[in-house]
Order: structure tokens, then sequence, then C-alpha cells
């Protein structure tokens, strides 16, 4: 049984190929559910994105930010669609803090979820600033106004208002998927090639 | 939460189109928006081709609906953020009511709200137009790996029954006492209880989805074969070619702007 990601003429394994789809669906759901029944101040919607990344590396990561992204344009947001490179990114990091051996702490996991955010507002920034004037028609647009009210351009408001909401989601969202992979049987872990905590 | 996706089943001009000739139109759009002057462009590509496409595909007035429905708010939150607090120093401004709206701020967020009526409309037409199966068909037969194909369609048809079972995870275990009110903390805490129930039960799930992938040999080396043709008549190759060589050329001048305008 293979345990890689990709098999060997670099198409994706059957497990990536079962496992994908179901990461960009629970993306979607979650960022909807706990939106609307927990109502918090948080997205929590690259959970499926940090756990393929976490579980099958960076490419499957990437692939899994950059595709839900687009299903999620295509069906519900139109406006996810120009953050689809900063998703893929968001995976790209977690199949690398797999490969640093994050999984095996939950304290590597948070750090690895404070670089991510901070990365994500950045790359996000000219995307917001370009694309939707700075705006998204979110909660998080009250402090796009108090930034550029302080004097912050258009795009270094963008920035900042990423780099407030940014780290401490995706810090939650790592220690979730930590807190999920710590509690598998381990038969499954085998199947995903995550064996080696 | 939508079932089906954008599509409508209906026929008319879109609808007749190959896929490969819409996506290319998409992007033709949204490159103009930004390489030509905003708000004009912006204005003239939604009511002189956007308009008329929805009317002659005969989805009018879903594309309208949908499109204000989802940038609304944005435009709305554009208008505020932007009118009221855009970095400036250009001191005219504009009363409203007790408001003073900068003029810079407005002019600001006309151009940015007519850019986005575009780049959110030429997708939205093109997949209300398009079925998801089809587009997929046709990106792949292009050149777009099999595995990214398969990856899109079941995600689109898994939308809907997971987000079925992530509400039946959430009545579960407020049924079982889990509060979901009350403060930032208390709900943070619900998060955990409500997210692994359901990415454990995907996860089995995706076991054993991978064995009947196996089963069927999605990933055995040779041909394949389609069980629909879809149509590519040759006007619709030149007017991709056409369309590209549009994009280029805007690009090109946008850049010879820049350096010699």
């Amino acid at each position: 049984m293979t345990t890689s990601t990709t098999s060997q003429r670099g198409e994706l394994s059957s497990t990536a190929l079962a496992l994908i789809p179901i990461a960009i669906a629970i993306n979607v759901a979650l960022g909807h559910l706990v939106q609307s029944v927990l109502k918090l101040p948080i997205y929590l919607d690259s959970i499926g994105t940090v756990l393929v990344g976490v579980l099958l590396g960076p490419l499957a990561g990437a692939i899994t930010g950059l595709l839900a992204n687009v299903i999620w344009g295509l069906t519900l947001a139109p406006s996810a669609l120009p953050f689809a490179a900063v998703a893929a990114v968001i995976g790209l990091i977690a199949g690398y803090a797999r490969q640093y051996g994050a999984i095996r702490s939950w304290w590597k996991m948070a750090l690895a979820g404070v670089i991510t955010g901070v990365v994500a507002a950045a790359i996000s920034a000219p995307i917001a600033t370009y694309v939707f004037g700075g705006v998204t028609g979110a909660g998080t647009d009250v402090l796009v106004a108090m930034f550029q009210n302080l004097g912050a351009s258009v795009l270094g408001a963008s920035f900042m208002q990423g780099a407030v909401s940014d780290p401490l989601d995706k810090t939650i969202t790592y220690l979730i998927v930590w807190a999920i992979i710590s509690a598998l049987p381990k038969r499954l872990l085998a199947r995903f090639g995550a064996t080696e905590q | 939460m939508q079932r089906t996706g954008l599509f409508i089943e209906r026929a008319g001009f879109l609808q007749r189109l190959n896929p490969l000739t819409k996506v290319t139109g998409a992007l033709l759009l949204i490159g103009a928006t930004f390489l030509l002057p905003a708000p004009l462009t912006g204005a003239a590509l939604l009511g002189g081709v956007l308009l008329p496409l929805a009317l002659a595909s005969r989805v009018a007035r879903r594309f309208f609906d949908v499109l204000l429905k989802t940038l609304l708010p944005v435009l709305i939150s554009l208008a505020l953020v932007q009118g009221l607090f855009f970095p400036t120093s250009d001191p005219t401004t504009i009363a409203v009511g007790p408001f003073l709206f900068r003029r810079a701020g407005l002019q600001f967020a006309l151009d940015t709200g007519s850019r986005l009526l575009v780049v959110a409309g030429a997708p939205l037409i093109l997949f209300q137009t398009t079925h998801p199966g089809t587009l997929v068909q046709a990106l792949i037969q292009s050149g777009m790996p099999r595995s990214i194909g398969y990856i899109l369609l079941v995600a689109l048809q898994l939308i809907p029954a997971i987000s079925e079972r992530a509400v039946g995870v959430a009545e579960a275990q407020r049924a079982r006492g889990l509060e979901t009110e009350g403060n930032v903390l208390q709900r943070i805490r619900g998060v955990l209880p409500l997210v692994s129930p359901l990415i454990i039960g995907a996860l089995v799930d995706a076991e054993e989805r991978a064995m009947a992938i196996e089963a069927r040999a999605f990933n055995a080396p040779g041909p394949k074969t389609w069980v629909r043709d879809i149509p590519d008549p040759p006007a619709e190759r030149i007017a991709r070619i056409t369309m590209l060589a549009a994009l280029g050329s805007m690009v090109v001048w946008r850049v010879m702007m820049f350096f010699f305008g």
C-alpha cells in the first residue's frame, strides 16, 4: 500500500484523491457552521487544508487549499476566488510543518499556526487592496477603517487587519488539527502515512 | 446552503458554447477591467457585455440576483470605509447627512466597485450556464490532470452531505448540553466537540473511498475514453485565439504605457 502523496508517475495517490475532496467539503461546511452556530470572530475555513497538508504533505495541502477556494467561489461566494492563492500557500506551509515534525507536539503546531497566519496576512493584503479595495463585507472591515483612521494606507490597513485576525485563526486551526490527529486510531493514521509520530 | 451549485438548466446562447470559449471570455473580461481605465470599463462591460449575454442565455434575473446578493455587503462596506477613512491629501469632502465623505475615497470606492462587479460577474455567468461535469470534462480534455477534475466533481457533490452532517453533529452535541451561546471563551470551547466527530467520520469515509478508487483502477495508465462529446466548432477556436490575442495586446499596451507613456 502506498503511503506517499504521489505515485511513481506524479499522479495523486488514491488516498490523496479520496481525502482531498472530503477536506474541501469540510472547509466549506465548517466555515459555514462555525460562523452561523458559534458566531465566532474567526473563520476556521482552512481546517481541511491544514489537515491534508499535515497528513499528506505540501503538494496535497496546496491543491486542497486552491481547489477549496475555487469551489467556494463557484458555488456560494464568488469573493473567495481571488484568495485561492492564499489558501494554496496555507496548505503548502502545513505540508512543510509536517516535514519539520510539527505534529509531534502541540506548541510546534501553535508556532506553525502563527507563521501561517502572518504569511497568509501578507499575501492576502495586496489581493484585498487591489481587488476589493481593502474590505470584504465581513465584520473585520471595522479594523480596516480603524487602521486607516490612524493614518495607514489602504494596503497597510489591510495587512494590519490580517495580522490581527489570521495568526489567531490559524493557531486555533492547527491546534484543532493536532487534537484530532492525536485522537485518531493508529490503523487510520497508517493509511495516511503519518506513522512517524 | 445551496444544493446544486450555480448551474441553471436552460437553453440559450452561452449554454450552446464550448466551456473553453466561455472560460477564455471570462479571463478576457477580468483582464480588461484591470488593464483599462476604471470605472468606465467596468460599467461598459457590465452593461454592454454581461447584461446582453445574461439576457441571451435567459439567466438575467438569477444572474443579477446572485451578483447583488453576494456583492452588496462588500459594496456598502467599500463606500462607507473608503468614503469616510480613505487616506488622502485631497481635502474635498461631500456632506451626506451628518457624515463628511472624502471625494477621493468615493472615487476609489467607485473604481473598485465597478471592477468587482465584472470580476465576480464573469465567472458567475460562466458557472450559471455551464454544467460542472461538462466544464471539468472540457478542461481535462484540454490538458488539466484527471485527478484535479475528479477532486472538483466529488467535492461539489460532498458539500451538501457534509453540511447536513455538520448540522446533525451540532444538534447532537447541543442535546448533550454543549454551550453554543455565552461569551467568546465558552463558544471557542464548543469548537472541538463540533469539529472532531465531523472530521473523524470524514476520515473513515475517505479510507473507504480510497479503496473504491483503487478497486476501479482510477490511477491505471493508458488512454481513457469519454461517454459524451463536447462540440468545438472551428469558429469557436478562432474566437478563443482572438480573445487571447486581445488580452495579450492589452497587456503589451499597458506595459508600453508604463515605460514610455
